[in-house]
């Protein structure tokens, strides 16, 4: 096997005039730069419906847009040589202005990032910087604003942080002799993966085969396919030989980040704190190319309206190119932003109306029975389960709610406040009709001869348990021991579709594929014993025999007219008969909202501007929880995720377009455990809800888990110290600097 | 990746001097923390390298003359569980802990952390302090450099390229002599301090003090000392008056630095109120462990 390094641009956006690689071909290497690559626009990420699908990217360009993009890529025979070579390849650029604020971005005269890009297979030009725009509107917001008692507004300044996944992008490409390609890639999809990758190069799907290879954790960066794993099969295929391409943390680092955004947020309520209406703008800094961002737009003012019940709305969302990281979902795809705007304001709004903020929250909230669209106006679902009141009465309860301080009103060094945020996350992109986002899964599953299972899909698990439950749902469903069911590895090749592991949707959609083969076998199954029992199918059913360690096919009337499912595959096998096995696509019909609370209390240092957490409480409502110590784990990670995004972490960018951090971690401030609360001041609880729609009565928990925590956190502080912030991270500078024009203020 | 260098490998100390005195651009390697990742980052390219962090003879901790003596190789870990460094040098103990991270504290070195010349370098606040010295040997001699005239620059040193680092040391303390430590980090473990301190005081009587010695790291461009601090409070007793003047003053004479970790403004800030509150904890006889508990600093 080969190994791989990129060259990557020291520039942030230059146009590359030469490249010269005849040093590093003479020690050995293959190289490739853009000459070599299909030039094939595409976009890394496919799960919006081709026809408005945005395409800006290349494998290899000629023109760079980031500080890190790849220029060319080699392979040789050892990880050293191949360094080596990378570094003895010439480049010359011509270096063009950079541009990493987006609202100078969008100025006239500003540099273009793009001329122009494909919009599904049309080339259309691209002004000002301005990848893509949504306006939005419902009911009349006008009338709603000059009829309102009250008003709050802010705006709200989000960074771009770093993913800091677990493990980096990797990807190894082995050429087959048919011309093909076997992959294994981090990724959150290998179906994506594999498609994209016969489109670039032009191969038959049926030669491209990409495996599930297990990861350990993603936060989304892996939603798309990587720039890694197109470079490493550009390499395998010029080389013949098998590669293997890795990228470094601090390669990782530059690669793609949280959706940065500014969000300007106004609502207004009634006396009796009714929200009447909203106007929202959200400009959005995506990075130098356009993954997601038509679909992220629509989801801002999605999240907006689904978190509470506003009649009239007006939303304007302007997504914008600049010469950084591209912008990709992270853990909540736009929610945790929305979220931490919405929970702030709603706290405000409580204040000004002297109602507990709580109470205003149950009001308002969208809950059982409301329409909501939380993925995008196409994405409309009604809520059918709700723990919402259940979540918030015991969260409070857990946390001393009703004993907080006034805001503000302490003194001395240490103060302390309690901060609540809520939220959720949509399980699934899902909906009655199909809309501009691709969500359906499929799955098989089969008995073996001794009654054990095979599980077969495409579904990736990033650590979170997902493939864990998948197991769970199939032995339940089928009366099988759980030790008896085999999540089988899977390939692109002997799998069916499954669009991709995010959007909560791993236990709701991907479980929801496994438990609809699991139905059709257990069919199956009755009709097959059916024959051999003498017995009319539908008066067959199954239990679970804890002695035999099995499944048993019997009916209730006639004692002796049973089988184990053992006996009844094994005579299928020995009697030349068949495989009873299923194969099902699941298209969810709804994506319920998997809500999510948060209280925390924090102490806030007026000293140093550090803030501590002394305690959280977290509760959510995934429906039916089918691995509970996976499911308090998402919690935890949230927690830790969400504290992060609201205390410490930050990608900042030089105006050159340089990583002021330069990828290096020690400076990127990801939460590690030392910030997490200590676990006996960690309190998780789950509602008691049963999602009709989800299997089991299961829904997601993932991304909800840190939606409303930067939330929770503002709170917090605003509750210790009387002050407000609309911009993270809240670091202890800050905090210093809030303090100290507060004390000037009010002497 | 690192790119390609030479590694020498010396069995002994003498041998390692003999090879550092054949050339001038060798480069020490000891624990390998921060040179690693500067080789790795593109920052440094020697090409060659001595690899001195197994050198017997610049290992253990030891009493002679008066003296603490801690050879340049010893561990940060070595010295967060050493007996002699519990009694001798509390206030750099107090360092080790919150140290990097233990990955990091098991091969990171003392003489490692003053030598590559980092401002942030968390070990330089408390020897510095505690009035320590940097033993310096070449091939045909020794020398001893006071660590207060040692780091001179961001990353420069006074050490000739022939010699090495062989051993920080210090005079024991006076009896009645106390030391705390204090790391202020964006994140509770592995983070480079945006500010740490270190106070010493030697008390006189039961009211007096001789001397108070108070120094800085991570605000300038190297460690630093706060003499006009420390001249206001030695003498005499430390009545929240004066506290809060040296306070005042150790951020007034000092010129912070602005970097990705904080602005100068926030550091002058900071000073001020890290020094008053570690100054009124040891006048109070207070532990401050229960305030690192408070920020979380676990060992």
């Amino acid at each position: 096997m080969l190994h791989g390094r990129v060259l990557s641009s020291p520039y942030a956006h230059a146009c590359v005039k030469r490249i010269d690689a005849t040093a590093a071909e003479a020690i050995g290497a293959v190289v490739i730069t853009f000459n070599d690559i299909p030039s094939v626009r595409y976009n890394e990420r496919i799960i919006t419906i081709p026809s408005v699908l945005h395409k800006d990217h290349y494998v290899l360009a000629d023109k760079v847009r980031r500080m890190g993009e790849a220029v060319a890529a080699v392979a040789a025979e050892t990880e050293e040589l191949a360094e080596k070579a990378v570094r003895a390849i010439k480049v010359e650029y011509d270096v063009l202005p950079v541009l990493t604020d987006p609202i100078k971005a969008m100025k006239p005269g500003a540099t273009p990032i793009y001329d122009t890009v494909l919009w599904g297979e049309n080339e259309i030009e691209i002004e000002h910087n301005i990848a893509c725009a949504r306006s939005i509107e419902q009911g009349d917001v006008d009338r709603a604003f000059a009829e309102a008692d009250v008003v709050v507004e802010g705006t709200f300044n989000l960074s771009k942080v770093y993913h800091a996944q677990m493990e980096t992008k990797s990807a190894i490409c082995r050429p087959e002799p048919n011309g093909g390609l076997t992959v294994w890639p981090t990724t959150q999809s290998i179906h994506n993966v594999r498609i994209l990758l016969g489109q670039i190069f032009d191969i038959p799907l049926s030669k491209v085969n990409v495996k599930r290879v297990p990861i350990g954790g993603t936060f989304g960066s892996s939603i798309q396919m990587n720039p890694p794993i197109p470079i490493c099969a550009a390499l395998a295929l010029k080389a013949h030989r098998p590669v293997k391409l890795t990228l470094t943390r601090e390669e990782d680092a530059h690669d793609h980040t949280r959706y940065g955004e500014q969000i300007h947020l106004q609502l207004a309520a009634k006396k009796d704190g009714t929200l009447t209406g909203a106007k929202m703008e959200a400009i959005v800094d995506i990075g130098a190319h356009n993954i997601q961002a038509y679909s992220f737009l629509g989801v801002t003012v999605g999240w907006l309206v689904s978190l509470y019940k506003i009649p009239n709305v007006r939303y304007h969302g302007t997504a914008v190119y600049t010469n950084k990281a591209p912008s990709c979902a992270m853990q909540g795809f736009g929610n945790p932003q929305v979220t931490f705007a919405t929970e702030s304001l709603i706290e405000e709004l409580a204040e000004k109306l002297d109602i507990d903020s709580l109470e205003l929250r149950l009001k308002n909230y969208v809950g059982l029975g409301d329409t909501f669209w939380g993925q995008g106006p196409l994405v409309r679902s009604i809520v059918e389960s709700d723990g919402v009141p259940e979540l918030l009465h015991r969260g409070a309860e857990a946390i001393g709610w009703s004993d907080r301080p006034k805001s503000g009103s302490g003194t001395g060094r240490f103060r302390s406040g309690i901060g609540l945020g809520r939220g959720f996350h949509t399980s699934s992109a899902g909906a009655p009709q199909p809309g501009d986002v691709i969500d359906f899964s499929g799955a098989m599953v089969k008995l073996n001869v001794d009654g054990s299972v095979d599980v077969i899909t495409a579904l990736m698990d990033h650590g979170g348990g997902t493939l864990e439950a998948l197991n769970r749902i199939v032995s339940e469903a089928l009366c099988v021991p759980l030790d008896k069911v085999n999540m089988a590895p899977a390939e692109t090749c002997s799998t069916v579709y499954d669009c991709v592991t995010h959007a909560t949707r791993g236990v709701y959609a991907g479980g929801g594929a496994v438990l609809k083969a699991a139905r059709t076998l257990r069919e199956e199954i009755l009709t097959t014993a059916a024959h051999y029992l003498n017995v009319q199918a539908h008066a067959l059913t199954l239990k679970l025999n804890k002695d035999l360690e099995q499944g048993v096919v019997y009916t209730p009337s006639i004692p002796d007219r049973t089988m184990t499912l053992s006996e009844l595959a094994t005579r299928c096998w020995s009697e030349s008969w068949k495989t009873i096995a299923a194969v099902e696509s699941y298209r969810p019909v709804n994506c319920p909202p998997a809500y999510v609370t948060v209280f925390v209390e924090v102490k806030v240092d007026t000293w140093t501007g550090l803030v501590h957490t002394v305690k959280a409480v977290m509760g959510s409502d995934c429906g039916t929880v089918i691995c509970p110590a996976m499911a308090i784990g998402q919690l935890e990670g949230g927690l830790s995720k969400g504290a992060g995004y609201a205390l410490y972490e930050s990608n900042a960018w030089s105006t050159d377009g340089q990583l002021v951090s330069g990828g290096y971690w020690i400076d990127s401030k990801t939460s590690g455990i030392s910030e997490t609360p200590h676990i006996d001041a960690f309190t998780a609880g789950f509602a008691h809800t049963y999602e009709p729609s989800g299997p089991f009565g299961a829904k997601g928990i993932g991304e909800a888990a840190i939606n409303p925590v930067a939330a929770a956190y503002a709170n917090a502080i605003h509750n210790a110290i009387g002050i407000r912030f609309y911009e993270l991270p809240i670091t202890p500078e800050k905090v210093l600097i809030a303090l100290k024009k507060k004390e000037r203020i009010h002497g | 990746m690192l790119p390609e260098f030479e590694l020498l490998m010396p069995r002994t100390l003498p041998e390692a001097l003999e090879m550092m005195n054949e050339s001038s651009r060798v480069i020490p390697l000891a624990g390998g923390t921060s040179l690693l990742v500067d080789l790795r980052g593109r920052i440094s390219r020697p090409q060659m390298l001595i690899n001195i962090g197994g050198l017997d003879e610049l290992r253990g901790v030891r009493v002679e003359e008066g003296y603490v003596v801690v050879g340049s190789a010893v561990t940060i870990a070595d010295l967060k569980h050493n007996v002699l460094i519990a009694k001798h040098g509390q206030v750099l103990q107090q360092a080790t802990r919150v140290f990097a991270n233990p990955l990091v504290r098991n091969r990171a070195t003392i003489g490692g952390n003053l030598a590559y010349g980092s401002p942030a370098a968390d070990a330089a606040p408390p020897l510095l302090v505690l009035d320590a010295e940097v033993e310096l040997t070449c091939k045909d001699a020794k020398r001893t450099v006071p660590l207060k005239e040692f780091i001179t620059g961001v990353r420069e040193t006074v050490r000739h390229p022939r010699e090495l680092v062989t051993a920080i040391r210090w005079p024991i303390l006076p009896e009645g002599s106390v030391g705390v430590f204090h790391k202020l980090g964006l994140r509770k473990a592995d983070a480079i301090s945006v500010l740490s301190i270190a106070v010493m005081l030697h008390r006189k009587n039961t009211e007096d003090y001789a001397q108070v010695r108070i120094a800085l790291g991570a605000v300038a461009p190297t460690p630093i000392r706060v003499t006009p601090a420390e001249e206001l409070l030695s003498g005499g007793p430390l009545t929240p008056e004066v506290i809060a003047r040296a306070a005042q003053l150790a951020s007034e004479s000092t010129h912070a630095i602005s970097d990705i970790r904080g602005s100068a403004a926030y550091r002058k800030r900071v000073i001020t109120a890290l020094v008053k509150r570690l100054l009124t904890n040891l006048a109070e006889g207070t532990k401050e462990k229960k305030h690192n508990e408070s920020e979380g600093y676990h060992s």
